[in-house]
């Protein structure tokens, strides 16, 4: 009687193990919607907020299709970041990786379930990305990626409604290395704060992409 | 008057030194053309090192536009010290010849004769920096095509090309009224001197010295407004993001009472100067 009794109270401790999704589980729903979309062309705005940059907002074209890289392409000059324009993140899950459930965390009043995902080989770009999405919607609304080589870099995302599958607006924040000033360049030398740019080692900066679409198949 | 200046123009015209200085104008520029074509890439390299982590670039930055900026930042001491030599030629020369004393037969008065170098000389200037500003705007674009323009001040600015198109041409106007204002020294300088070498010499001096002290830092705003050295670079206000015209016209408006200031002095001494 008493080893029925602790086999039903040990049954009942697990229980919300027993039922419980893994964490790879937990990230099923957002990754089917990624992976859904297979290609699309879009015009995009890009705003450059960096210090000691001043640039005119400036306009490309990019054109994605799954399992490539992102093209893009622009009639005048344009800087584009090497790291946020992989809008359906293939380059996070291209490779074996472990997901850990880091919870949930409310932004900006909506709550949204928080993970990491960790590269389980060399091979990946990056050594750990940090989603943060909404269950409900299935929209990653932030990430912050550590890459190995280019730094880590945090990227914000804002769709124009809960069905979008793609954002309409990513913020992408990084860090960067202060400008070199080439002395056989220069204009007007007496307007440039040296001083102020030799403490500025690692600045922070900051580029808005502002997306229109032309067309997404998914 | 109009007589004066239509046998000045022509006698400018006449002197082989003027189409040899034109040459040298023009073997400058392809010269200049030619190393920022060379050095641009290495330049541009070195401007955008810091960024290059972390953007892709699409386009291209070594175009006309930049090439023109790169001669212009050369072209305000070597157009200036050509034009000093032809500028002040004007007279020299009818010193040497003794063709001055001929002219002075003839019913001349003194300043009008004077009056009328002066304005060749200055007519001639323009002529020189409109001359080399098309041209340069014609070769650049047609061989390193069109494009943002990027410039270094403050940190990296860009400008596209028709903002770029406009403000290289700001800085042509501006760089014309400085040198406009050079040739006018040496004109003056040449009523004093009268001899050609010696005249060269000491505008000469005069140009290098205003480049000097052009990078001196007087710690004195008015000093900065007012001294005709530190009036030199006006040109490169039309690359500051908000082009501050006030300063610019300011600065334009200090030259020119500085040109007629010289050119004044020059026809009071010209006026009271024995001639032989």
């Amino acid at each position: 009687m008493n080893k029925k009794i602790l086999f039903l109270i040990a049954l009942f401790c697990m229980a919300p193990w027993l039922g419980a999704q893994t964490p790879i589980e937990k990230l099923e729903p957002l990754l089917l919607k990624m992976q859904g979309i297979t290609a699309f062309t879009a015009n995009v705005k890009l705003r450059v907020d960096i210090p000691f940059i001043t640039m005119p907002e400036k306009e490309a074209q990019v054109r994605f299709a799954k399992g490539a890289s992102m093209e893009v392409t622009s009639s005048d000059f344009a800087l584009l970041p090497k790291r946020g324009l992989d809008l359906t993140f293939q380059e996070l899950f291209e490779h074996p990786y472990l997901v850990v459930d880091r919870g949930e965390e409310t932004v900006g009043g909506t709550p949204l379930s928080v993970v990491s995902v960790v590269p389980e080989t060399d091979a990946a770009k990056f050594s750990i990305a940090t989603l943060y999405w909404n269950p409900e919607s299935r929209q990653i609304k932030r990430a912050t990626i550590s890459t190995k080589k280019d730094g880590t870099y945090d990227i914000a995302m804002r769709y124009a409604n809960a069905a979008a599958p793609l954002p309409f607006e990513v913020i992408v924040s990084f860090e960067m290395e202060r400008i070199r000033l080439p002395l056989t360049f220069m204009g007007k030398d007496a307007s440039v704060d040296r001083k102020k740019m030799r403490e500025q080692k690692i600045k922070k900066g900051k580029i808005v992409l502002l997306f229109e679409y032309l067309s997404v198949s998914h | 008057m109009r007589a004066l200046l239509a046998v000045e123009w022509f006698k400018l015209w006449r002197q082989r030194r003027t189409y040899y200085a034109l040459g040298a104008l023009l073997a400058i520029e392809a010269m200049v053309m030619g190393s920022a074509y060379l050095q641009g890439a290495e330049i541009i390299d070195l401007a955008l090192a810091g960024l290059r982590d972390t953007f892709y670039f699409e386009g291209n930055l070594l175009n006309g536009n930049l090439v023109t900026y790169f001669l212009l930042n050369s072209l305000w001491f070597h157009v200036p010290l050509i034009l000093i030599i032809i500028v002040s030629g004007l007279l020299t020369t009818e010193y040497k010849d003794n063709t001055i004393q001929t002219v002075f037969m003839q019913p001349v008065g003194r300043w009008q004769y004077i009056l009328s170098k002066y304005v060749v000389g200055i007519g001639f200037t323009l002529l020189i920096v409109t001359s080399l500003a098309i041209s340069s705007f014609l070769f650049a674009y047609l061989l390193f095509g069109k494009g943002d323009l990027i410039v270094y001040l403050n940190g990296l600015v860009f400008y596209e090309q028709e903002s770029a198109f406009w403000r290289l041409v700001g800085a042509f106007v501006a760089g014309a009224g400085i040198t406009v204002f050079y040739s006018v020294v040496s004109l003056t300088l040449a009523v004093w001197v009268r001899e050609s070498v010696t005249t060269w010499i000491l505008s000469l001096l005069f140009l290098i010295l205003a480049n000097v002290l052009m990078k001196v830092d007087f710690n004195s705003e008015l000093v900065h407004q007012l001294f005709f050295p530190k009036l030199n670079d006006t040109w490169q206000y039309f690359f500051i993001s908000d082009i501050p015209y006030p300063r610019i016209a300011a600065n334009l408006a200090v030259l020119a009472v500085y040109s007629i200031a010289a050119m004044g002095l020059g026809v009071y001494r010209f006026q009271k100067k024995e001639l032989g």
